[in-house]
């Protein structure tokens, strides 16, 4: 076997999903409701079902409880439905407790417009 | 009255599957399929005139137009070329390609070749950062999620309604390794314990290693002919009955029900119609069990089963069931060199249903409609191909 190392560097845009990829990185849920019928979706879904691609951004209040949540040697996923939104999201757990079921999205500082739900304090059960 | 698209599968062949550590490449496993495909057909090689190509990702293969490579090395020139990608739906989506260019009447004899270095070439932790931008990159990729909490999470849904226990997780896996055993082909034959599987590494609850389909090398082909074209001395080849494909929308989230495999329920609903039959006419199947509740949720969206787990408790599925599933040892057993593997099971379900698969997986009684079953992501494509005996009318 003959080892060969390549690096790609890329310079991604996120054309379209602008406001969504701008959104996630203050924090926000920026969500895409459909100019026809009102469906929310996030993330943003760019034709709807009812074949509509006019949409307008709407921003979320960015919370969500989960529905199923999976755990392993890649880190913690859940998939979540989002307050204000027709459509579930598929989100990285942040340090999320077993016990906690619901949590918001936070600013990021990394540069990847990664959806990530953190726990919310005062949120457990008591 | 069933009918048939007028295409036979006049050679087939598969490689190993498994880990390859004895200097060869993806170039020579295509090689040895393509002939041994080629061989089996007794099509003349000058009489090919078009060659489909499976593969799943240049960054596999670290060759960008593999196809043409290809058809360099199997000495293919002036033919139609096609090179196919649907993620693990690839192979059969190149050889619905193929079947569609052999009806339309300009192609008389095509090859279909799949073939992908899915172990050797890059690392474990490589792969599954790539595959991880397999779904939506700018959604799903973005958050670092692996391909088995993606289907862990669709899984689990699914399990809520189908009350699938850890046993009967573990009871697929037990079946299709134990299957592999009797598969020279396979990479990983296997006597496995439920705690063995219960105990082996976490990878995304409720999946574990055992759980998870290994990724492979290797390659397989088909030599589809015609049958106006068909060599007499392969007039009891099998035919291809029926094609269906189909795309579900992309996002997990943004599914009806997460658990529902419902693009495989639209492609097995187009093929079945083409071949004029109901998917309780299936006597075989080579199912996509990329993990061990995919197959379930295949089984049902394909609608083999209205009691799943009735029926895999009861061993409908098993070797001499009513409909064995997997008998190659699919994909947790065969292996998974993605390319391959759509081409790889319709070569399968090819030899079943003309009674040359391997002596102690064939049926005493070859069935007479076999059912080859892919998708891609998380079954956001779904290809499905039905074969039949080349005897009946």
């Amino acid at each position: 076997m003959i080892p060969h190392d390549v690096r790609l560097t890329y310079s991604l845009s996120p054309g379209w999903m602008t406001p969504f990829v701008e959104g996630l990185s203050k924090g926000d849920a920026v969500a895409r409701r459909c100019a026809r019928c009102a469906f929310v979706s996030f993330p943003p879904i760019r034709t709807c079902e009812c074949g509509t691609a006019e949409g307008n951004w709407v921003t979320l209040s960015g919370t969500a409880d989960i529905c199923f949540r999976t755990h392993g040697s890649a880190g913690d996923f859940a998939l979540v439905a989002f307050d204000g939104a027709d459509t579930k999201s598929v989100v990285r757990l942040e340090k999320f407790p077993l016990v906690q079921t619901a949590g918001k999205l936070l600013p990021q500082e990394i540069p990847l417009p990664a959806l990530v739900l953190h726990p919310v304090k005062g949120d457990l059960p008591t | 009255m069933s009918s048939d698209l007028g295409v036979s599968v006049c050679g087939a062949a598969l490689t190993p599957y498994n880990r390859r550590k004895d200097g060869s490449n993806f170039r020579d496993w295509a090689f040895d399929a393509f002939e041994q495909a080629l061989t089996l057909s007794t099509v003349e090689l000058r009489d090919i005139d078009a060659l489909f190509v499976s593969s799943e990702s240049d960054f596999f293969t670290y060759q960008l137009n593999p196809a043409s490579v290809l058809a360099s090395d199997l000495g293919l020139r002036d033919v139609e070329i096609l090179r196919c990608e649907g993620g693990g739906a690839s192979g059969q989506l190149a050889v619905h390609a193929a079947t569609r260019a052999l009806q339309s009447g300009r192609v008389k004899h095509a090859a279909v070749v799949g073939v992908d270095p899915s172990a050797s070439h890059l690392s474990a932790e490589t792969m599954t950062s790539l595959y991880g931008y397999s779904f939506d990159a700018w959604t799903d990729g973005m958050t670092g999620l692996s391909s088995t909490a993606l289907y862990a999470l669709s899984f689990q849904t699914f399990r809520e309604s189908c009350k699938v226990s850890d046993k009967d997780l573990a009871a697929i896996v037990i079946q299709n390794r134990s299957n592999a055993l009797d598969n020279p082909n396979a990479h990983l034959g296997r006597t496995h314990t439920v705690d063995e599987i219960d105990q082996s590494p976490l990878i995304a609850s409720p999946y574990r290693r055992l759980h998870c389909s290994p990724l492979s090398d290797g390659a397989a082909a088909l030599i589809l002919s015609h049958d106006t074209h068909k060599p007499q001395a392969r007039r009891g080849a099998a035919k291809i009955a029926g094609i269906g494909s189909a795309v579900d929308t992309l996002h997990l989230g943004a599914r009806a029900d997460p658990g529902n495999f419902s693009a495989k329920t639209s492609a097995m609903n187009s093929a079945c119609k083409e071949a004029a039959i109901l998917p309780d006419t299936i006597e075989i199947a080579e199912i996509y069990d990329a993990y061990a509740g995919a197959q379930l949720q295949s089984i049902q969206a394909l609608g083999l089963s209205e009691s799943i787990i009735g029926d895999l408790n009861s061993g409908r599925f098993a070797p001499g069931g009513q409909c064995p599933i997997n008998l190659s040892g699919g994909l947790l057993g065969q292996g998974a060199p993605v390319g391959a593997t759509g081409v790889g099971q319709t070569a399968t379900c090819a030899l079943l249903v003309e009674g040359t698969y391997h002596p102690a997986l064939q049926p005493d009684q070859p069935p007479r409609y076999a059912l080859a079953d892919t998708h891609g992501g998380i079954c956001t494509t779904a290809a499905v191909t039905i074969l039949k005996n080349g005897e009946v009318a």
